[in-house]
């Protein structure tokens, strides 16, 4: 569009500054916001006005509205935002943490994998999809916002009370859980539904990620003497060089970066500074992380929507899939031994999809074979993701009107 | 009063700290430096935001109900605990008190009592590392450092309730007692 890139890498930042100022005004998640300005800052919506013209007596100026396209800078910077997401996710997943309070982070986690997983598969083969396309729905149905929660966790002040602990233990759950799927599902799809090839690239998969978590539980030396310096531009630097580099390397071996990442992380989890690496790389993960929601938006045409079919399932899943959030979560909070008013709470909070979902939707949908996977998925996926973003949050801020009318149930349904 | 600190995975950590009653005071500390304070009235309550505050200020503020900057002396019960045998106590020299008029060298006051002299506050004076031959004077306010009975016997002295005679070690040599005294001092200053 413009003379120069820079011009629409300024446009693609002024847009992500101001869909996030929108959605601070409206007290609501910045994730969906930031979809959304992607779409209307895209080709799609911005690209499609007609020519602006502008008359100043006998001179007529054209211009061509300018949009933000998909460029290469602006696809890379979505795939570090992926990066330095679960690179941030491996960070704070601290095994010790988790064999801790193992019992009950396991049964809630294992609660809400049984009943929102096969809720999507199911649901995806009731569409007639294939199997691994089913899986797919499984996973983005399955896994909720880690961003978003915490965010309206801070934001209504549950932060302090018992009902984060379960919100908090199912996410770090479904985060090891993601990982785990990432990496088998993308070696399904990539390998094209060929069992055979799919076998061997499984096997490089595991292999690969066999390396890491060996690095991962042997390696704290390593990293601890990797990070061992006084300035704070080397620490940030042989962080990004370390991440994006082992990143790179997945991809390059049809393994996914996201996954590397995240053992990356967990590598680093156990050293001396995690904290000083949250607080040097926090802002980095943001930028780019704004930059991939953005993405998202931009490779979406708002049109889709309009597709009465696409629209059917979208409502479906989501009439689907939010009860079973509020089921497991419910349940979730039970097993915390939490009273029924905190553990509708639990229930209210974990209706949240967001970017997990997305990342599946983009890197492994996006990379399969057919019209379901590489169009359907990823268009209902956002539409999903706006949906149930939007729905959480206030489904959180109303939990309190939401107990008074449940509470008659609930607490009879437990004597 | 118990201290509860838990982790939570992508914020932060919690610790919650019982008040008088049922109350708890929930601090969340944020990965990114915020702190929020909350009150809980009960442990069935909810949680209510009192305030939050920056890194920084949070530091600040940390340091000045520390009593860092400020600390009221009258009380007898304040005291800065370092270990469960080491706390740091202010004493205030009464016109009674036998130490009024002789030096630290000479009152052997480590000796008699067990507690080391680190600082004497006079006026708005702080006299760090009293010399050995610092004179006491009344309104003096002794910071020591030692265990719990030394501070009361130390307390006893000051305020003219206990006398130098009798001291055991009083008749020391001047010069050990100012040695040790300095040698106390150093390792007390540095430990907080």
């Amino acid at each position: 569009m413009a003379a120069t890139p820079l011009i629409e890498i300024g446009a693609l930042f002024v847009g992500i500054a101001l869909a996030g100022a929108i959605a601070q005004r409206a007290g609501q998640s910045v994730i969906p916001f930031y979809i959304v300005g992607g779409m209307l800052a895209g080709e799609h919506v911005l690209g499609r006005l007609a020519p602006l013209e502008i008359g100043l007596g006998d001179v007529a100026v054209t211009l061509q509205q300018p949009y933000v396209s998909e460029s290469e800078f602006v696809e890379l910077g979505a795939e570090l935002g992926i990066v330095f997401l679960l690179f941030f996710l491996g960070l704070e997943f601290s095994i010790t943490r988790l064999l801790e309070s193992r019992d009950r982070i396991g049964k809630a986690g294992v609660v809400d994998l049984a009943i929102n997983f096969p809720a999507g598969v199911l649901l995806g083969l009731a569409l007639g999809w294939s199997a691994i396309e089913a899986v797919l729905l499984g996973g983005i149905v399955y896994i909720s916002s880690s961003a978003v929660i915490t965010k309206s966790l801070i934001d209504l002040g549950w932060i302090a009370n018992d009902e984060s602990d379960p919100m908090l233990g199912t996410l770090v759950f479904e985060d090891l859980f993601i990982a785990l799927y990432l990496a088998v599902v993308s070696a399904l799809v990539i390998g094209g539904g060929d069992v055979g090839a799919a076998a061997t690239d499984i096997g490089i998969a595991v292999g690969f990620i066999l390396v890491l978590l060996g690095g991962v539980f042997y390696g704290s030396e390593l990293f601890q003497r990797y990070l061992e310096t006084d300035s704070r531009e080397l620490t940030v630097l042989r962080t990004v060089a370390l991440v994006v580099f082992v990143a790179g390397l997945a991809l390059l071996l049809d393994v996914s970066e996201a996954v590397a990442a995240f053992f990356v992380g967990m590598g680093f989890s156990s050293t001396d500074h995690v904290h000083e690496i949250e607080e040097l790389l926090i802002p980095v993960r943001d930028l780019f992380a704004a930059v991939f929601f953005f993405w998202v938006g931009l490779g979406t045409d708002p049109a889709v929507f309009a597709d009465p079919a696409l629209v059917a399932v979208l409502a479906l899943a989501v009439l689907v899939t939010t009860p079973t959030k509020l089921v497991s979560g419910y349940l979730g909070g039970r097993i915390y031994d939490l009273d029924e008013r905190r553990s509708l709470r639990v229930a209210t909070g974990m209706v949240t999809r967001g970017e997990f979902s997305l990342i599946i939707a983009a890197t492994i949908a996006t990379a399969g074979t057919g019209p379901v996977m590489t169009e359907t998925i990823p268009d209902l996926t956002v539409g999903y993701v706006l949906v149930m973003s939007i729905l959480g949050t206030v489904l959180m801020q109303y939990a309190d009107r939401l107990w008074s009318v449940a509470q008659p149930y609930l607490v009879d349904a437990a004597e | 009063m118990a201290v509860y600190e838990s982790d939570l995975p992508g914020v932060g950590k919690k610790f919650e700290i019982d008040l008088d009653g049922e109350a708890q005071l929930v601090v969340v500390i944020h990965n990114t430096g915020k702190r929020e304070l909350f009150v809980r009235d009960s442990p069935d309550a909810d949680s209510e935001k009192l305030f939050e505050l920056s890194d920084k200020l949070a530091r600040q503020v940390g340091t000045i109900m520390e009593g860092a900057y400020f600390q009221p002396i009258r009380d007898d019960e304040i005291s800065t605990v370092l270990d469960d045998d080491t706390i740091i106590e202010w004493a205030k020299v009464t016109d009674e008190s036998e130490l009024v008029g002789t030096t630290l060298a000479e009152s052997g006051v480590r000796q008699r009592t067990g507690a080391s002299i680190i600082a004497v506050q006079r006026g708005d004076e702080t006299i760090q590392n009293p010399p050995p031959d610092v004179e006491f004077e009344v309104d003096d306010t002794l910071v020591s450092i030692g265990d719990r009975e030394s501070h009361t016997e130390l307390e006893r002295l000051a305020a003219g309730e206990a006398t130098l005679d009798g001291a055991p070690g009083g008749g020391e040599p001047p010069g050990d007692t100012a040695d040790d005294e300095f040698v106390d001092d150093d390792s007390a200053n540095d430990e907080p």
